[in-house]
């Protein structure tokens, strides 16, 4: 009856959801309060500096990590406690992919494609082909970027619902990238697959995520879409002059920065039909639309 | 007329559905697409430039609410029969606004003269011809 229940939710739900989740590593707080959703269909990127919690997130929404107060859950369900039916549902890629070292490629994806009934065959032939990837090495013997592509290979041949890949990209060359990049915004297209990925190169987010989420020093500082930071955040340079006038907040205002000259950069954001503030327009501040690595770094220093 | 049709900038401030929306007005008005013109499907837009299909979905709804493009059975989307097949001088005008308040804002923070940076685009028309 509970089986049945959750898949009613199912239909409505989030395909990941946090809510209040809280983890520590002995006395320190990594994970602080995070309420996060990401809609089925949707690719969300994953951005933060490094330690900023991108992993130790995706492994507590997955419930590969326990966590110390909130909740997490995959497609509607209690992440530590899935059901086999739900677990088919997701393909993970750790960051480092280093099971099964002692297989060669072959051995590997016939192994595992025993325990998956929508494994396709096909997929993985055409990848490997097009990879040029000699299937008789051992996994371990395979160059980190090629037992990347390997382990991205794994998680989507069986066509999974929710596609988690912690940065997927960091050992990729450029055009092996852009390849991996085409084959999420096809299965986006083709399947409607929900992807949640992790990654320091912010221009491949800019391309195919339609959502991000910034996590940085343990909380989450911002989900939005990828359209509503280019239409809808700001950043304003003020002279040192204008920003010795300056007092208090600034409406909507998401980072400060002070730069070595004394002036400063704030970042705002304003709401969908909402008007930029004042401030915008006065003398002497410089308006400067971002790019999602500008906004990175105004934000993370 | 194939998904290369596009040029994506994705780390450029406007964001990727606009692009494709200016893109596509301007082929329009400029004569390249013409009405019954089959434009690349979702999915191979997608995948050409490895963005996301919703990006290209919201583009091409927000051009059919204007009129530009129809929906057509078997065909995905085509341009509109109708109106606009060569716009007024004025409603072209309009599609270069975007440039030139560009232009303005950049001449403006430079301290540049009108006549100065008139002259110069000027020049720029010229070398077309």
């Amino acid at each position: 009856m509970n089986a049945q229940a959750d898949v009613m939710f199912d239909a409505n739900s989030a395909a990941l959801e946090a809510r209040g989740l809280m983890k520590y590593f002995g006395e320190q707080c990594v994970l602080n309060q995070i309420n996060l959703s990401i809609p089925s269909g949707s690719v969300v990127g994953l951005i933060g500096c490094n330690g900023a919690g991108k992993s130790t997130l995706i492994r507590c929404l997955l419930g590969l990590m326990t966590h110390d107060a909130g909740d997490c859950m995959v497609f509607g369900e209690n992440s530590l406690r899935l059901s086999d039916n739900n677990k088919a549902r997701i393909g993970y890629v750790p960051q480092q992919p280093d099971a099964l070292g002692w297989l060669n490629v072959r051995q590997m994806l016939d192994f595992v494609s025993g325990f998956y009934p929508r494994w396709d065959h096909a997929f993985v032939a055409a990848s490997i082909a097009r990879w040029n990837i000699n299937a008789s090495t051992l996994l371990s013997k395979l160059s980190p970027g090629e037992r990347q592509r390997i382990a991205v290979l794994r998680a989507m041949a069986y066509h999974p619902e929710l596609l988690v890949l912690d940065e997927p990209a960091a050992a990729l060359d450029p055009v092996a990238r852009r390849e991996l990049l085409r084959d999420i915004a096809t299965r986006a297209a083709d399947c409607g697959t929900t992807v949640l990925f992790s990654t320091h190169i912010v221009s491949d987010l800019e391309r195919v995520a339609s959502d991000i989420v910034f996590v940085h020093e343990k909380n989450l500082l911002l989900q939005m879409s990828m359209d509503d930071i280019k239409e809808h955040t700001l950043c304003l340079r003020l002279s040192p002059e204008s920003a010795s006038h300056l007092s208090g907040k600034v409406p909507g205002e998401i980072s400060r920065r002070r730069h070595q000259n004394s002036g400063i950069s704030i970042v705002i954001k304003r709401e969908q039909n909402q008007e930029w503030p004042a401030i915008c327009h006065a003398p002497g501040i410089r308006r400067e639309n971002l790019s999602l690595e500008d906004l990175f770094i105004e934000v993370a220093q | 007329m194939d998904a290369s049709l596009f040029l994506i900038q994705p780390a450029a401030a406007e964001p990727i559905y606009r692009q494709m929306v200016q893109q596509t007005r301007r082929l329009i008005a400029g004569g390249q697409l013409v009405a019954g013109d089959s434009l690349p499907s979702v999915r191979d837009v997608a995948a050409h430039h490895a963005i996301n299909p919703m990006t290209v979905s919201k583009a091409y709804s927000l051009l059919e609410m204007e009129g530009l493009l129809e929906r057509q059975r078997g065909k995905g989307m085509v341009v509109a029969a109708q109106r606009l097949r060569m716009k007024s001088q004025s409603a072209r005008l309009d599609l270069i606004d975007p440039s030139i308040q560009a232009l303005a804002n950049q001449s403006r923070e430079l301290e540049l003269p009108a006549s100065v940076v008139i002259d110069r685009l000027k020049e720029f028309l010229e070398k077309l011809k």
